[in-house]
This record gives C-alpha cells, sequence and structure tokens, in this order.
C-alpha cells in the first residue's frame, strides 16, 4: 500500500452534481472529505442519493458538476458536458454491490483471479494462492471450485467481498450489500466487513441495518435531497442527531413515535 | 382402401438415402450459418452505421419473405447474376446457410443484450479493460446463454430443409414425394416421411427445454 | 453478367401478381382465424388434468412443430382427400392445413404464457377467496393474452411467409403466380425479387410492431 501523508483526505468530494436526464437531479452540490483510516456509513431516505454517491466514487457514473480526488490526487472531474475519470487511481478503489454481480460462467476462483491475472499480470499460480488464502479467511475454502449458481446467497456476497480484496484496495465501498440477503445470512456477510474494519481497511458504505452501521462506522453521514444534512460520529448522529430532519428519519427507522 | 405399410421396406434404402443427404446439407449449413450469424451479430452490435446497417438489411430480409423463394432466387437468379452453373447442392447450400446465418445473429444479438447491466459494473469496479471485459465475462455469457436457441435454430434449419426438394434435390422428402407418386400410395409413404423427421426433431426440442433450464439457473447467479 | 435487367416485363404482369397476393394475404387471414380460436382451445387441452385430453392434445402439438411444413401440406393435400374421401377446392385445403399447423404453434404460445402467471399471483387470488373460475378470468387470462400477442403476431406472420409453400400444391398464391411469371417471361431476376418484396412489405412492418410491443413490455416489467 502507499503511504498517504496523515493530514491528507484519501476522498475528498467537492460540489458534486449528478442527475439523469434534464429533469431528475440526484446530488445537488455535496461536500465530503474522508481521512484515511475511516469507515463512512452512509445513510438516509431511498432516494436521497446515498448509492448514487457510492457509484459515483466508484467511477461508474457521469457528473454534471464537481470533483473527487482520491489520496490527494485529482480522480473525478466534471469538465463542460463530459466526465473526466482517472482510471489508473479507480484501480484503487472496490466495490460490493447488492446483488452479488459474480460472474456467473466462472468458479469461484476464477471470478477472483480474474483481474488479477489480466489487468496486474499475476501469474495463474500466484492469483490462485492468494485466492485461496482469502477464500480461508472467509470460511470459503471448500467453494473455490464451484460455481455461483451452487452457493447461498451470503456466500456469493462473502465472495465478492473476496474478489474485491484481491487487487488490494485503499478503499472499499459496500452499496446496500446485505439488502438482498435473507436475514439469516446477514451476520455472515457482516462478520466478514468487521473483520475488514478490525485490519483498518478505509471503507464507505449504504446500508439500511442501522445496528450494523453504529458496529462498524466510525463516521456517519445523513444524505437527503441530494445534500449532506448531518455528519459526524455514530453516537451523535444515530443517537442524538443536532438536525431536525436527521431525528425524524432516525426516529421513524426505530419506529420512536415523537 | 387398404393401407400397406410393408411397400416402404421395399423403399428402405431410398428413403435411407434421401435422410443421408438432409443430414448432411442440415449439418454442412448450420456450421456454416452459425459461424455466419455470430459475425453479422457483432456487425448489427457495431456503433459504425456503416457495418450495421447493411447486416441489419440482410437480416430484415431474410427473415421477412419466404424461405422458398430464398431458395429460388438462388437456385434461379444467382447463376444469372453470377455467370456460373451453380448445381442443386451449391444453390441449396448457399440459400441454408444465408438463412442460417440471419437467424442465428438475432440470437446472438439477443443474448449478447442479455447479460446484465450490473456485469459491466463489476467490470469496471475490478479495472477490466475492455478487452477482457468482452473476451472474459460478455462473450463467454453471451454464448452460453445463445446454445439453447441455436440448437432450436438448428432444428428449424433440419426442418426447413426439406424446402430443398422443391429445387430438385434428393433429400429425404423429394424421395419420399418421389415414390409416393411412382406407387400412388402417398398416405403411407407421407406418413412415414413425417414420421423419420418427426424422430429426429422431436428429441432435440425436448434437449432444447432441458438445456434452457439448466442454462438460466446457472447464469442467473 | 449478360443479363440486361427489365422490370418491364415484371411491372406489364402486375395484375395476376396482385391476383396472387389476395389469395397469400385470403389464406393467411383465415388460417389466423383459426390459429387464434383453436390454438386457445388446444392450450387448454394440453394444460388438462386429464392425460386422455392432454396426451392427444401433446401429440398434436408436437406433430405439427417436429415435422417441416412443406410435408404437412403436401401430406394434407395427398392423403386427407383419399382418407376422408373429401374433395375441397384448393384454397379451402391451404387454409386448413396452414390454419392447423399455426394452431399447433400458437397452443404452443397461450401454454406458455399461461404457465408464466406466476404462482404467487394465484395464491394471491386465493387468498382474496376468488372461486376457480374467477381465479382464471380475471387473473390468469388477462395476464396471459397479453404476454402471448406478441408470439402470436410473430407466428402469423409466420404463417404469412409459409403459405408460399402452397404454390408446391398448386395453389394460385404470390408465390406461385411469381414462379409462372418467371418461367413465361424469362425473368426469374426481376419477377422472384419483386415477389420477396412484396413479402417483406407486409412481413417488415408487423415485425417492426412486435419489437415494439416487446419492448414496451420490457420497459413495463421493469
Amino acid at each position: 500500500m502507499t503511504a498517504i501523508p496523515q493530514d491528507a483526505a484519501l476522498v475528498r468530494i467537492t460540489d458534486l452534481h449528478k442527475g439523469y436526464g434534464a429533469h431528475i437531479k440526484v446530488l445537488r452540490g455535496l461536500n465530503i472529505e474522508m481521512k484515511p483510516g475511516e469507515r463512512v456509513v452512509v445513510i438516509g431516505p431511498s432516494g436521497g442519493g446515498k448509492s448514487t454517491l457510492l457509484r459515483v466514487v466508484m467511477g461508474l457514473e457521469e457528473i454534471q458538476q464537481g470533483s473527487v480526488t482520491f489520496a490527494g490526487k485529482p480522480y473525478i472531474s466534471a469538465e463542460g458536458s463530459k466526465t473526466r475519470i482517472d482510471t489508473e487511481q479507480r484501480k484503487k478503489i472496490g466495490m460490493v454491490f447488492q446483488h452479488y454481480t459474480l460472474f456467473p460462467h466462472l468458479t469461484v476462483l476464477q471470478n477472483l483471479t480474474l483481474a488479477p491475472r489480466k489487468v496486474h499480470g499475476v501469474s495463474r499460480s500466484a492469483a490462485e494462492d492468494r485466492g485461496r488464502a482469502i477464500l480461508a479467511r472467509f470460511g470459503l475454502d471448500a467453494k473455490a471450485d464451484a460455481y455461483p449458481s451452487q452457493l447461498s446467497g451470503g456466500q456469493k456476497q462473502r465472495v465478492a467481498i473476496a474478489r474485491a480484496l484481491m487487487l488490494d484496495p485503499q478503499l472499499m465501498l459496500f452499496d446496500e450489500v446485505t439488502s438482498a440477503l435473507d436475514p439469516e445470512l446477514v451476520a455472515e456477510v457482516e462478520a466478514v466487513i468487521l473483520q475488514l474494519a478490525s485490519q483498518g481497511m478505509p471503507m464507505m458504505m449504504v446500508t439500511h441495518d442501522m445496528w450494523f452501521a453504529r458496529n462498524v462506522a466510525s463516521r456517519v453521514i445523513f444524505c437527503a435531497g441530494g445534500v449532506v444534512v448531518e455528519d459526524g460520529p455514530p453516537e451523535q448522529v444515530l443517537g442524538n442527531p443536532k438536525e431536525e430532519r436527521t431525528r425524524e428519519f432516525i426516529d421513524r427507522v426505530f419506529h420512536i413515535k415523537g | 382402401m387398404e393401407l400397406d405399410f410393408s411397400i416402404l421396406l421395399k423403399f428402405a434404402d431410398a428413403l435411407a438415402l434421401g435422410l443421408w443427404t438432409t443430414l448432411k446439407l442440415t449439418v454442412l449449413c448450420v456450421a456454416m450459418g452459425t459461424a455466419l450469424g455470430f459475425l453479422i451479430g457483432l456487425a448489427r452490435a457495431s456503433e459504425n452505421a456503416l457495418i450495421r446497417i447493411p447486416a441489419s438489411a440482410f437480416v430484415e430480409f431474410f427473415r421477412g419473405t419466404p424461405v422458398l423463394i430464398q431458395l429460388f432466387w438462388i437456385f434461379f437468379c444467382l447463376p444469372l447474376v453470377l455467370g456460373v452453373e451453380l448445381s442443386n447442392l451449391a444453390s441449396a447450400t448457399i440459400a441454408l446457410t444465408l438463412y442460417m446465418g440471419a437467424i442465428t445473429s438475432e440470437t446472438f444479438r439477443a443474448s449478447l443484450r442479455a447479460v446484465g447491466r450490473e456485469q459491466m459494473d463489476a467490470c469496471v469496479a475490478l479495472g477490466l479493460p475492455r478487452s477482457v471485459q468482452i473476451l472474459h465475462v460478455i462473450l463467454p455469457q453471451a454464448v452460453l446463454r445463445a446454445v439453447p436457441t441455436l440448437l432450436s435454430n438448428c432444428i428449424s434449419l433440419f426442418k426447413e430443409s426439406a424446402l430443398v426438394s422443391a429445387v430438385g434435390m434428393a433429400d429425404l422428402m423429394f424421395v419420399g414425394q418421389n415414390i409416393s407418386n411412382n406407387t400412388a400410395r402417398p398416405i403411407e409413404v407421407l406418413t412415414a416421411v413425417a414420421c423419420i423427421y418427426f424422430i429426429i426433431a422431436f428429441p432435440l426440442t425436448r434437449l432444447v427445454t432441458r438445456i434452457e433450464g439448466r442454462m438460466l439457473r446457472k447464469l442467473a447467479a | 453478367m449478360d443479363y440486361t435487367l427489365d422490370l418491364g416485363a415484371v411491372t406489364r404482369n402486375l395484375g395476376p401478381l396482385f391476383d396472387g397476393l389476395a389469395v397469400t394475404l385470403q389464406l393467411t387471414v383465415a388460417a389466423n382465424i383459426i390459429g387464434i380460436t383453436a390454438g386457445f382451445g388446444l392450450a387448454l387441452l394440453v394444460l388438462s388434468r386429464f392425460a386422455l385430453l392432454r396426451l392427444p392434445a401433446m401429440l398434436f402439438v408436437e406433430f405439427f412443430r417436429c415435422t417441416p411444413a412443406i410435408v404437412q401440406i403436401v401430406w394434407f393435400f395427398y392423403c386427407v382427400p383419399m382418407l376422408f374421401n373429401v374433395f375441397l377446392d384448393p384454397i379451402t385445403m391451404g387454409v386448413l392445413a396452414l390454419g392447423l399447423n399455426l394452431t399447433a404453434f400458437n397452443a404452443e404460445a397461450y401454454r406458455a404464457s399461461i404457465q408464466a402467471v406466476p404462482r404467487e399471483h394465484l395464491d394471491a387470488g386465493i387468498a382474496l377467496g376468488l372461486t376457480p373460475a374467477q381465479r382464471v378470468l380475471n387473473i390468469v387470462l388477462p395476464q396471459a393474452m397479453r404476454a402471448s400477442v406478441p408470439v402470436l403476431l410473430t407466428n402469423g406472420i409466420g404463417t404469412f411467409q409459409q403459405s408460399a409453400l402452397v404454390a408446391i400444391v398448386g395453389v394460385a398464391d404470390l408465390m406461385y403466380q411469381g414462379k409462372t411469371l418467371a418461367t413465361q417471361t424469362y425473368r426469374p431476376i426481376e419477377t422472384f425479387t419483386i415477389i420477396a418484396l412484396f413479402y417483406l412489405a407486409v412481413s417488415f412492418p408487423v415485425s417492426q410492431l412486435v419489437g415494439w410491443l416487446e419492448r414496451r413490455r420490457g420497459l413495463a416489467a421493469r
């Protein structure tokens, strides 16, 4: 891992605007500064732009205005009607999606080794050794040669996390990774993420699971209407919000009648 | 009216020879037509209008006209256009290959489109360059998805190949009609011919259903 | 090539071609009326709980789907008069042969769309206290009908194209008139090209309509 000066931001999002078509505005001037080692959980009402924010940071979306820097260097910027994305920077970020998005025609191990082999020129045996080691860490050693269709949802999601880790990302993005899972499978995926958190992996995630958010986050951002409404430690934002809109949202989520 | 199916035994050899011609023609045109269809399918997905539009026009033409006319056109007109004699076999092969190319290009195009957007997102998140995306993620899935429909196309071609009897090629249908005319026993002979086609095509359609189920389960992940 | 195109040979003889087109369209429309109605009845038989109804219906469908249409048509024209001692005019024979073929293909289309109605919808119907007949009429059929429209249209246009096969047994359709004209005028290129365009002019708009319907359904399903 390249050393990042402790005072610099890992991700700096400045005045980010993002919409679809002429009329739908999802992000309206969003500013976030994420420091190295932080674990940021983004919460908020649906349609508030949480997932879009993560997709922008992954470099999957065009933006209309603003910029994103990564590790102190330019990463994404809007220039006129075009979006410039530095693909070298993008390679330092990993992402796990709600619907697993494993490659169904490849085995678990092939899913893990595809990118290291084809993008980074790692030899097959080295990539496979590394892959097996990560799978073992996640309790999936027996599944290396299985196809995704033979796995449970929880297993698929753990494989997806393992696949992203193969590239040694400096930031992990988790977009509602437990939302599609049966309740009894949520814990096994959350355990893997907590394991990463305990090892100091910087991460930014969107989740509806407030209990998990409190456990994993070092910082919680409440996003609504395409802007940051409240930003602070989990005890504040989840426990004792300062903003009225945050309080309303948290009350509704925990079914506390005002 | 007395039915006498025993006359079929007398003509078993001729029918077998006709079937052999039908099968040879089908296999030949399936192989060449699938290759052609793959190329046309890619051409139709091209961003270059000069490649895309002629490919689309080709497909619409072959799917929008009766195969019998395509066959007649190639049989009667192509020799005039090219100024060379074409054997029955050559005309039939060209016609059925072009037809197979048109229908399989649709199959390939549909299966290319069926590879979901989320798969592309995953490719970007893994930093896979375009060439790796296409070669290792999109094409393999598209081909797997296409397999059941391609098999259906083969069955269609096997059936359509009976049309070559209309231009005098001695396939199963042609032999059957000849025997039926010469013996004045159309019921026995034509029923037998229909049953031979059925016995070959029916198990293949069952196979398609089974493979389709398996592929969909596998690719649903 | 040493062949000079002469479209005049064809344009002077458009009359017979239009007569042929009228026969072709007549065959197509009549066969579609049979196929759309009888196909639905046959689909219900295929889905029947009683093997005595289901098995013969399935055999009928599979036989038509697994044999060449040209074999069916030749068989029909030669064998039906001998077997049943009925002698009908060629166009009626053509309509029946094409209609039975289309019935089998449409039955399969109806069956697939009926079975594609999610089981949960029937469960919801039971939970709402609908009778079995109400569940079929109000839940299954409306969805199945809508889903089957694109396939029925595709099959219908397929029959339009297959109708060219009746030329082989002497029905004076577009294909037959075209072939006759090509032989009489020694102008195969012009004639076959123009009748191919006739067929295309009918098929193409319908296939575009099917494509549009499917795209709209795809959007609605999202």
